[in-house]
This record gives C-alpha cells, sequence and structure tokens, in this order.
C-alpha cells in the first residue's frame, strides 16, 4: 500500500508530457553539455590532475551553498558517495576539506556565476615554475614572500576524485540540476533507500605515475596493436624579424633586440584558458608594437640600420617554460632559428613583456597604469639596460604613466629564466642585458592567474567596435579620444599607450602611434570571440570553416601531436599586420621564393585572398628532454610535462532508485513465479480430471498419413 | 540497486513463462518445435507491422497507428498458425515417438500461444531491461523509479493473455464460434489501447484493467479447453480429505 500510494501521489503531482515514441534513454539522463573536466598532467616525479573511474564516477547530488554543506558531506552524509556542486565563490574554502576526505566524495561539479565570483580564484602554484626559475631566485610556496600569493596549487596537486567546470554561459544546467536536487534530495538526513538525484562524471585519464612510466607504456604495445596513454606537452614558438636575416652575410651581421612575451595560459580544465592578464595583454602588447614599427620602417630601409629586432612568442610557459626553454637550448646548440642562427654575442637586450593587465581594474578611473621593469642585476646596470630604462620611463611619463625599476635577481615567473638556467655564465656576468616588463611588484596584481576565471572582465575590457572597416583600416588613437569613442582610462588606450612608448624607445629614429582600435579588436578577438574580422582577415584563404563565435580561444598549450590555435593566431596576426601585402593570386604566391621572407595567403579584410610576404615563422616549441636521448626525466632540467589521453568526457544527470521498484519486482516477480509453477503443476497433475471431456475424443482418426514417416526420427 | 533492477524485472516478466515451458513444453521436442514455429510466426507479424509502419510516413509519430496493425498482424499470424497446426498436426503425431502429443485438441494452442508470447514480451521488454541496468531511472522529467516494475508487470500479463487468447482462438475455429474469436480481437486492441496510457504515467490505469482482461480471459480459456470448476473445487475437496 505504501507503494501504491506513492506512486499515485507522484503520477499526479508529474507534470503530463505528451512525449511521442522518445526513446526511454532521453527521458532517463540528460547531459550537461558545455561542461570541461579537469585532466591528468605528468612531470618527471608525479601524477597531478583529475581522472574518474573507468565507467565515470556516480555521486548523489549536493549543491554546498554555504561550507557547512561540504562539512556535512565528508562528516554526516549516509547516501554517498556524492558528487558536490559548488560555485566558484566557495570552491578554494571547500576543496581542501574533500580532497582531505575523499570518502564519500565522487567528484566535484564547479560551476561559474559572473553574479558571484571569488575576489581570487586562481590554482598555479604560490611560486609559479619554481622548479625551473633560473639563479637568484627566492620565491618559495614555503615562504610568505611568493608572486602568486593567491595560488592554492591545486593545479600542481593529484586530486583523487573527477572535477567539471561549467562556465557561465552554460547556468541553465547547473537549474536543470538544482530542480532535480530540490525534488528529490532536500530532505538530506533521510536519503537512504530514497530516489535520489545524482551526476555522473566521466573523465577516465590513461596515464598514470610519471612521464617516464607513461612513456615506457606508451611505446610498448600489447597484442601488436601501439597503444599511447600520454603526450608531451607542446605546440610552435611564433618569431618574427623586423627585417629578413637570412640576407645579412655573416661578416656584417646585425645586433639583435630580442623582445619576447608568452602566448600560453592554463588552467585545470580541458579547453578552458582565457589568460587575458596572464598572458593576452602582453601578447597583444608585442604584436602592436611590432605592427607599429613595421608600418613606420620601410623594408626597403633595412640597409640603412644595423640593428634589428626579433620579436618572439613563447608557447608552453605556464609548464616549466617549455617555449623559452627549447628556444634557449636551440640557441645554445646554434640551431635557432633555422635560418641564420643566433648566436648569443648577437644579442644586444632580452626585453620579456611579461605579465601585463592584472592591475588595469585597479586603474580604471584614470589614465595611470604604473609598470615595473625587472632587472636581475646587483648594484651594477649594464648600459643598454640604463639607457632602456631612461628612454621608456621618458615616453610612458609623457602619458600620464609611470615605469620603476626594480633591480633584484629574485624575477618574477618570464622567459628570463629559462635563458638564465641555460646560459648561467653569460647572464651572470651580465652580457646578455636582461628586462623585464610587468604591471606588479612584489605580488601578483593578477587574482586570477592561469585560471578559467581569467578573462576579459579580469582587465576590464569593454569591446568598442569602433576599429575597422572592411578595408582594414584603423581610425586613429587619437581621433578616438578626441571624438569621445574612447577614453584615456581604457584598458586598449593604456595598452596601445604602453605599445607606443615600447616601440619608440626601441627606435628612437621612430616615433609611431600604434592604433587603438588595432588593440581593441585583438582584445576582442582573443577573449571574446574567435570569429572576429581580425582573425578571419588573417585566417588562411584556404580555410573555410568558421571559428568558433562567441567563444574566447583557449590559450592552452596542448600537446605537440596536435597543433593548436593559439600560436597559428598570434601569427598569422603578426604577419597580417607586419607583413607586405602583396597583389598577386594564389598560385602566384605560393610560387614566390624570396629568400629570408616566407609568403602566407590569407583571407584579408574583404575575404577575397591577400599574399602576404613576411619574415614571420614558427619554430617548434616541445621540451628538449623529448628530443634527448636518454634524458633523465627526474634531472629537472628541463620541462617534462605530458599530458594524459582520455577517451571521452561527459557529464550526465538523472535519478538513481531508492530500490523500491527492484523490490517490488522481485517480490510479485517470485511470487508469480512460484505460483505459475504450482499451478501449472496441479493442471498438469490432474489434467485427466480436470480436463475431462476432449481428452478422450481422438484427433486424427483414421486420417493419419501412412507410417512411412515413422523412420524419420526428430 | 540497478542490476538488482535487471534481474527482479526479468524474473517477474519471464520467471512465469519460463516455469510453464520448462513444466509442459521442455521435455518434448515436438513441442519445443511448436513453440519456436509461433514465435517465429509471431517475428514475422511484426515485420510486416513495422513494414507498414515504415512506408506510411506522415503516421509514424501515432503510436496509435502501428498498434492497430501491430495487433491487426498478429491476429492475422495467429490464424495463420492455426492453419498451419491443423493441417500438420497428423504428421506431427506421426514422427513424435511420444504419441502422447496431442493427446488434447488444444495442446498445441497452447504452446504455440506460449511461443507467441514469450517472443512478443521479449520485445516488448528487452530495451526497458536495457535501460534497467542503470545507474539511472526514470524521474528526471517524467516517470518514477516504478517505471520499470510496471513495464515488467505489463510483458507478463501480455505473454499470458497471448497463451489464452490462443487457446480461445483455437477453440473458437474449430467450433465456428466466432463470439470466442471476436473476444480475443476485441480484447487484444483493448489491452493494447490501455498500454497507449503507459505514456501519460497512468501505469495502475493500465495495469488493473489489463489484468482483469487476463483473468476474464484465463477462464474463458480454462472453458474452451473443457476445464470444470466444479471439478477444480471437488479436486481441491477430496485431496484436502
Amino acid at each position: 500500500m505504501k507503494y501504491r500510494s506513492n506512486i499515485f501521489t507522484i503520477t499526479f503531482i508529474t507534470v503530463i508530457h505528451a512525449l511521442h515514441c522518445e526513446r526511454l534513454h532521453n527521458q532517463i539522463y540528460s547531459s550537461i553539455d558545455g561542461s570541461a573536466a579537469c585532466f591528468r598532467r605528468l612531470n618527471g616525479t608525479h601524477q597531478m590532475g583529475c581522472s574518474s573511474s573507468d565507467n565515470g564516477s556516480v555521486g548523489v547530488v549536493h549543491m554546498i551553498k554555504e561550507i557547512s554543506d561540504a562539512q556535512w558531506l565528508i562528516s554526516n552524509s549516509s547516501a554517498g558517495p556524492y558528487v558536490a556542486v559548488v560555485s566558484t565563490s566557495l570552491f578554494n574554502n571547500i576543496i581542501d576539506l574533500l580532497i582531505a576526505e575523499p570518502n564519500h566524495v565522487a567528484g566535484v561539479l564547479l560551476y561559474d556565476n559572473s553574479t558571484t565570483r571569488p575576489t581570487a580564484f586562481s590554482h598555479e602554484s604560490k611560486c609559479p615554475n619554481e622548479y625551473s626559475a633560473g639563479p637568484g631566485s627566492t620565491c618559495s610556496s614555503q615562504d610568505s614572500n611568493v608572486w602568486n600569493s593567491k595560488g592554492t596549487g591545486l593545479l600542481r596537486r593529484d586530486i583523487p576524485f573527477p572535477i567539471f567546470f561549467v562556465p557561465d554561459s552554460k547556468v541553465d544546467e547547473i537549474d536543470k540540476i538544482e530542480k532535480c536536487y530540490n525534488r528529490y534530495n532536500l530532505d538530506k538526513n533521510n536519503q537512504i533507500g530514497k530516489p535520489l538525484c545524482s551526476l555522473q562524471l566521466s573523465s577516465f585519464m590513461y596515464a598514470a605515475v610519471n612521464t617516464a612510466v607513461c612513456l615506457r607504456r606508451s611505446a610498448s604495445s600489447a597484442f601488436l596493436t601501439p597503444t599511447k596513454v600520454c603526450d608531451p606537452l607542446g605546440d610552435y614558438n611564433v618569431y618574427y624579424s623586423l627585417f629578413p636575416r637570412s640576407q645579412e652575410n655573416n661578416g656584417e651581421k646585425k645586433t639583435v633586440t630580442l623582445v619576447t612575451a608568452r602566448i600560453d595560459s592554463a588552467s585545470m580544465f580541458d579547453g578552458v584558458a582565457p589568460g587575458a592578464a596572464s598572458s593576452v595583454v602582453g601578447m597583444v602588447t608585442l604584436i602592436v608594437t611590432a605592427s607599429t614599427l613595421a608600418q613606420m620602417i620601410p623594408l626597403a630601409d633595412a640597409k640603412l640600420y644595423d640593428h634589428n629586432i626579433l620579436w618572439t612568442l613563447f608557447n608552453g610557459e605556464s609548464f616549466d617554460y617549455i617555449g623559452s626553454q627549447r628556444t634557449a637550448y636551440d640557441i645554445s646548440r646554434g640551431q635557432w632559428p633555422p635560418l641564420s642562427p643566433l648566436s648569443l654575442s648577437d644579442i644586444k637586450l632580452h626585453l620579456e613583456i611579461g605579465q601585463l593587465g592584472g592591475s588595469l581594474p585597479l586603474y580604471k578611473e584614470n589614465s595611470s597604469w604604473p609598470l615595473y621593469a625587472f632587472a636581475p642585476y646587483g648594484s651594477v646596470l649594464p648600459t643598454e639596460i640604463t639607457e632602456f630604462l631612461a628612454e621608456m620611463s621618458q615616453a610612458v611619463s609623457s602619458k600620464n604613466m609611470s615605469l620603476e625599476p626594480v633591480i633584484t635577481t629574485n624575477l618574477p615567473p618570464s622567459s628570463l629564466h629559462s635563458f638564465r638556467r641555460i646560459f648561467k655564465n653569460i647572464t651572470d656576468n651580465a652580457s646578455l642585458p636582461e628586462l623585464l616588463l610587468v604591471d606588479h611588484r612584489e605580488t601578483f596584481t593578477n587574482m586570477y592567474y592561469e585560471s578559467a576565471l581569467d578573462l576579459y572582465e579580469n582587465i576590464d575590457f569593454v569591446y568598442r567596435n569602433i576599429s575597422i572597416g572592411t578595408d582594414g583600416k584603423f581610425i586613429p588613437t587619437t581621433e578616438l579620444l578626441a571624438n569621445g569613442n574612447m577614453t584615456e582610462s581604457d584598458p586598449q588606450v593604456k595598452i596601445s599607450r604602453i605599445a607606443s612608448a615600447l616601440a619608440q624607445t626601441l627606435y628612437q629614429q621612430v616615433t609611431g602611434k600604434p592604433y587603438v582600435g588595432s588593440i581593441d579588436e585583438m582584445l576582442y578577438c582573443l577573449l571574446r570571440s574567435q570569429g572576429c574580422r581580425l582573425l578571419s582577415a588573417a585566417d588562411y584563404m584556404s580555410n573555410t570553416d568558421d571559428a568558433t563565435v562567441g567563444k574566447p580561444a583557449p590559450l592552452y598549450v596542448g600537446v605537440a601531436t596536435w597543433s593548436s590555435t593559439p600560436a597559428v593566431y598570434a601569427g598569422h596576426l603578426l604577419a597580417l599586420l607586419t607583413g607586405t601585402h602583396l597583389d598577386i593570386n594564389r598560385t602566384a604566391c605560393d610560387a614566390l621564393n624570396v629568400p629570408g621572407f616566407s609568403n602566407y595567403y590569407l583571407r584579408g579584410w574583404n575575404h577575397s585572398g591577400v599574399c602576404v610576404q613576411t619574415t614571420m615563422n614558427f619554430s617548434q616549441a616541445v621540451s628538449p628532454a623529448f628530443i634527448k636521448t636518454d634524458y633523465d626525466f627526474t634531472s629537472n632540467e628541463f620541462s617534462t610535462w605530458t599530458e594524459s589521453v582520455w577517451q571521452g568526457m561527459w557529464v550526465r544527470v538523472f535519478v538513481t532508485a531508492g530500490g523500491g521498484g527492484a523490490r517490488l519486482a522481485c517480490i510479485t516477480g517470485a511470487v508469480a513465479t512460484v505460483l505459475a509453477a504450482l499451478i501449472t503443476y496441479w493442471l498438469q497433475a490432474n489434467a485427466n480430471i480436470i480436463f475431462p471431456a476432449l481428452s478422450t475424443v481422438p484427433l486424427v482418426g483414421d486420417a493419419a498419413p501412412a507410417p512411412i514417416l515413422r523412420s524419420v526420427n526428430c | 540497486m540497478t542490476l538488482a533492477e535487471f534481474f527482479s524485472c526479468s524474473l517477474l516478466a519471464f520467471g512465469p513463462p519460463v516455469a510453464m515451458f520448462a513444466m509442459t513444453i521442455a521435455r518434448n521436442p515436438v513441442r519445443i518445435i511448436i513453440m519456436i514455429a509461433a514465435a517465429f510466426f509471431w517475428l514475422l507479424s511484426f515485420l510486416l507491422s513495422s513494414l507498414v509502419w515504415y512506408i506510411v510516413v506522415p503516421l509514424r509519430s501515432y503510436l496509435a497507428f502501428g498498434m492497430v496493425f501491430a495487433v491487426a498482424f498478429q491476429e492475422c499470424f495467429r490464424y495463420f498458425i492455426y492453419l498451419l497446426l491443423r493441417k500438420t498436426e497428423a504428421g506431427l503425431k506421426e514422427i513424435s515417438d511420444n504419441h502422447e502429443i496431442s493427446s488434447h485438441k488444444l495442446e498445441m494452442a497452447y504452446v504455440s500461444g506460449l511461443g507467441f508470447g514469450i517472443m512478443s514480451g521479449a520485445f516488448a521488454l528487452v530495451n526497458v531491461l536495457a535501460d534497467s541496468v542503470g545507474p539511472g531511472t526514470l524521474g528526471l522529467q517524467s516517470g518514477t523509479e516504478f517505471f520499470f516494475v510496471t513495464s515488467a508487470a505489463m510483458t507478463l500479463c501480455m505473454i499470458l493473455l497471448n497463451t489464452f487468447w490462443s487457446v480461445i482462438f483455437f477453440n473458437g475455429m474449430d467450433e465456428k464460434n466466432y463470439k470466442k474469436i471476436l473476444w480475443v480481437i476485441g480484447s487484444h486492441f483493448l489491452v493494447s489501447s490501455l498500454s497507449l496510457l503507459n505514456r501519460n504515467e497512468y501505469y495502475f490505469l493500465t495495469i488493473l484493467p489489463a489484468y482483469i482482461v487476463l483473468l476474464i480471459t484465463a477462464l474463458t480459456a480454462f472453458k474452451c479447453a473443457g476445464g470444470y470448476i466444479g471439478v477444480v473445487v471437488n479436486t481441491c475437496f477430496t485431496k484436502a480429505q
């Protein structure tokens, strides 16, 4: 009777849907679309990240609204295991509780709600890339004096359960879960034997232990079928020189200023690495400075200058400086760039545009933006550095911004660390002058360093959509400021001023002003929508499929076996904005072969195709650890990061049975079977009595066929 | 809980038919052949009705349309089995070592009906059983976790109904008593139409009438087979003494 009344109530409460021919499966399960899973990475000694069980971890939904909910989950819950559904604002407070007591935890579903974001959210360690730091670095995760003071280090921990992230744009999926939760799970002290709303998180990782083990497992084959369980991280670096370098003869080699920035960012979750302040602002500054210089100095004047600028964008820097380590290693072998390799003595100055943008929201009221130039020296600065600092601070102070030198060997995380490690002797005696430009001093101003929340809001970016027409002409900054389309406190304007000051400093002869419009558009491309005009103009003409509109480009470095988009985007932007646009058709463009240049046939502003001649090129960003034979993965010399292989990542929500249905079926099934057996037995046993009427009537009398068939014995 | 659900539902739907099969059919090879032949006939009827469903594109989304054709085809094939068995009965008896076969005229009807029913039950429940393995059950959008047990109960009902319908049908054909045949076809349509209500979660509105129909049909079949309630009571009484 209990069951029956239960059924009746639920039946009548439920809204009746007229579902025509819908598969049962679709009524039971509902997948949570747009979620991103935390996955497993490995280095020389450890495994980090998450993995679900083989078939996906199933757990009862528990919405965590307060910290006490998490405490209840680990200590008082009864119907476990549970999947904790938690917002980004509470995640950092409860995740340590759950990792410490994982017995009742099947997984975590993290969701972002743009109205209640935490003030800080960074899962990078307190000293990013601590173990690849160059000499003189004093940052240690145990100390209080750290760069990323808000970092939890979760990115570098082995988490015993899967974690999935649902971005703000998919908040209706969380509503779906909450609705189900409110219907079934609210009576939380009385959950045993009830139908409960549950989640299944599937993100099983094939790799385990560490890089050496997983590479060994990948190399072996089971039953002659090669299996791969992990891939080295890596992609491509992008480099571009103001003047073509291969045309130089050995006798008259031009000295070079190396200007570098990083492309990639990271987060715990697959496909989510927006990196607005972590990397995008620095990269955009570099590209804009490069394009400004390229516009002001015609290529034909190359012979007038005895100095060149080599712009380089490193990839994979989040994971122990993969890109810069490889470049420094290749320079030390005399193999970078492949055409006319660079020697250290050619480098007059190495300027790294580091992490910029984190402090932009702090100064959004006015036009100031204090920058800091870290110089890794004792008391005596190389002359190149002092000259540069003097010129640069003069250039920025005219725009109401400031540049303060910080003289310390304790450098913030940057590619300089790779050069300082690999060229230890040279950097120690200051024959390779180095400088790092950032917008923070003791600790990061970016509170979302390398996290899923390092979005465009973090740098206070508002897209103005005023920048370009179909011809690709940018409106000058002064005009935009004059007619009020932009204000001096806009991040776009500030970045353009930095780029302008930088360009001016790099080449005093040049007084170019970068177009703020290109910054507006480029930030929009990298932070808001990959389907923007600038990126589609910079895309290959042959590429017909349109990029994802309305989604920022994930800047995660990815694995070396697959080339990912960020390096391609950066390289093509450099090519489009700095290269010479030739008015020839595609076949002529492909046939063109000028030494020192490469040709790209890109879509162009009006999508009719344009041949771009550029010195831009790509070089591999795969850690030397994977190209050196017999490299000892525990030596900590180079980056050893690998990423696990996985089959699929999905989340679905459904109701798990309380067992009432199964019990009912079991009891009735047993009763019915026994009853049927008894009745059948009884009827059979007494057939002669019960069915007397017809039993004696011969069914087939004389009409039987001849008994010839008897020989056929069936 | 989910594997338990799978096995419990299988037990409920197929336990009684399997018990009946084991006690009455399994020992006799000819009966097994007839049962399998009947199951094959049900498959043929299902093939034809699915062809019709497939051809008539505009009515595909209406379950009722497909159902009408499925019931009609099943009854047609029940008639074909009847014809076939009546034609081959003598031969079957001849090739059988065991001359007990066909000692009762409606024995073949029972055997073929069970084959018919088990095959229809398998088709009705196999998709549902596949989803009952879990980990989820109904309830997210609509329905409750009792969906599986009601489906299994309904399947059992249909298997038994098919068995009894065959008995009544064969008897009706033998006696040219078209009322009985009308009852078979009519109740088949009735029960199938009731199952359309499942979609709207009126599980009990389906199951209770279906089992009432089953009870009436079972009693009718019992009578058709020449059974007499008085004898039953009498037997019980005698046994008790």
